[in-house]
């Protein structure tokens, strides 16, 4: 299994991109890895190592924050989200993984390596914490605005990923929305509704209806269905609304001597409870619909969530999830009037 | 290639693309308001020409001029005289 890497994407590259590679190197013999990126950049983050499962394809440019996401795999082909989604295209590797620019590395993953024929939009699917276990949230921000195909086919993605790639039988599939009730929502969700809802009936996926958001996260589905824009909104609730009750738990066992011991007393139960909420122990959010994976890790990766996103990129490559999505995209297809 | 020759050529590129029937398309359809292209579409659709029409590389400027089928078409037409 050959895993490519962009070292030159995210707040702390190339080092702690390089030392993420490296790790998961070491752990995994059996994986190949290559960095891309400015090799002497890349060569000195690894501090003299030379594992003989790395190896560094040289890049001289990177796509920046400030670059057209749309044109930046134009203007800058020598960039290593660039020459990184060319070696996958070509064959050179089974997965990518960045911590780049997400909307460049969209863009850059659907022109370049291609959506699936048939794939309208490709989605980003976070797996996020529920009282569950987890849940697949799909998608959560590349497509702010969606049309009721859009949704019915990251019904289809979420779901074969929960399958193939998290191990749910049988994925409760739920659309997001501001009530349980069929008639409840917009426009959007009013139309496809009836489209889940038959793909439902045919058996194809286990559509359970509408589900909110607080029931979501009470463990109500395994997949939930959204538009980018309320995905995202979603997404980021959870992660203020973590970080927030985390500060104030952190606040009320500080108080006293009495709540410094209570806190002594949880403290490995709160630990593991906040390792739940840890985003890098996932470490990315894989690209749906794109022809090969490709994995967006966070911005702020550090050695931990790249390592983490490496083994995430081998689980998608070796879960077969692509020619699963080829394999039924005709099901995908919303026809005229269905909506 | 005429015009007629280069629109039925564009007519299939746009109707893949876009899931739409090609008899649907014509000179006048507007890549934002009818087809709802964003920008990742049309620089898609762009690749897909310059590929097809072996016409090099279609310049950001131009890229940006090129708002409706008809713009397409008459840019191959001129581009491969």
């Amino acid at each position: 299994m050959k895993i490519i890497i962009d070292a030159m994407g995210g707040d702390n590259a190339p080092g702690e991109i390089v030392k993420g590679a490296l790790a998961a190197a070491a752990s995994r013999p059996e994986l190949e890895i290559t960095l891309v990126g400015r090799e002497a950049e890349v060569r000195a983050a690894m501090g003299g190592q030379a594992p003989t499962n790395v190896s560094v394809v040289n890049a001289t440019e990177v796509i920046e924050i400030c670059d057209d996401p749309a044109m930046a795999f134009k203007h800058k082909k020598d960039s290593s989200i660039t020459v990184g989604l060319n070696l996958l295209k070509a064959g050179e590797g089974d997965a990518f993984v960045s911590a780049g620019s997400t909307g460049a590395l969209l863009s850059a993953a659907t022109l370049l390596v291609k959506r699936v024929k048939g794939i309208r939009r490709a989605a980003m699917c976070p797996v996020i914490p529920t009282a569950g276990g987890q849940a697949v949230l799909i998608d959560c921000g590349a497509n702010a605005e969606c049309t009721v195909e859009y949704l019915v086919q990251f019904a289809y993605l979420g779901s074969f990923y929960a399958s193939h790639v998290l191990g749910i039988r049988n994925p409760r599939v739920g659309l997001l929305n501001i009530g349980a009730e069929p008639s409840k929502g917009d426009t959007l969700r009013l139309e496809t509704w009836p489209v889940l809802q038959a793909a439902g009936e045919r058996g194809e996926i286990n559509f359970i209806g509408n589900i909110e958001a607080k029931e979501a996260i009470k463990g109500g589905c395994d997949v939930i269905v959204a538009d980018g824009y309320s995905g995202n909104i979603m997404l980021k609730t959870i992660e203020g609304v973590g970080s927030y009750l985390g500060g104030e738990v952190k606040k009320l066992f500080l108080q006293s001597t009495k709540t410094k011991l209570a806190g002594l007393l949880v403290k490995s139960g709160l630990k593991a409870f906040k390792e739940q909420l840890n985003p890098d122990r996932i470490g990315g959010t894989a690209f749906l619909g794109i022809s090969r994976p490709v994995i967006k890790a966070h911005g702020a990766s550090g050695a931990q969530a790249i390592e983490n996103a490496v083994y995430q990129a081998v689980k998608v490559a070796e879960s077969g999830i692509i020619a699963e999505i080829e394999a039924n995209i005709g099901k995908m297809k919303v026809q005229e009037g269905e909506s | 290639m005429n015009t007629q020759d280069v629109l039925a050529k564009m007519q299939e590129l746009i109707g893949e693309q876009f899931a739409v029937d090609a008899e649907e398309i014509t000179m006048e359809t507007s890549f934002e308001e009818d087809l709802g292209a964003d920008s990742v579409d049309l620089v898609e659709l762009v690749m897909a020409m310059e590929e097809e029409f072996d016409i090099g590389e279609v310049e950001e400027d131009e890229v940006s001029e090129l708002k409706t089928v008809g713009d397409c078409v008459n840019y191959l037409v001129n581009k491969m005289k």
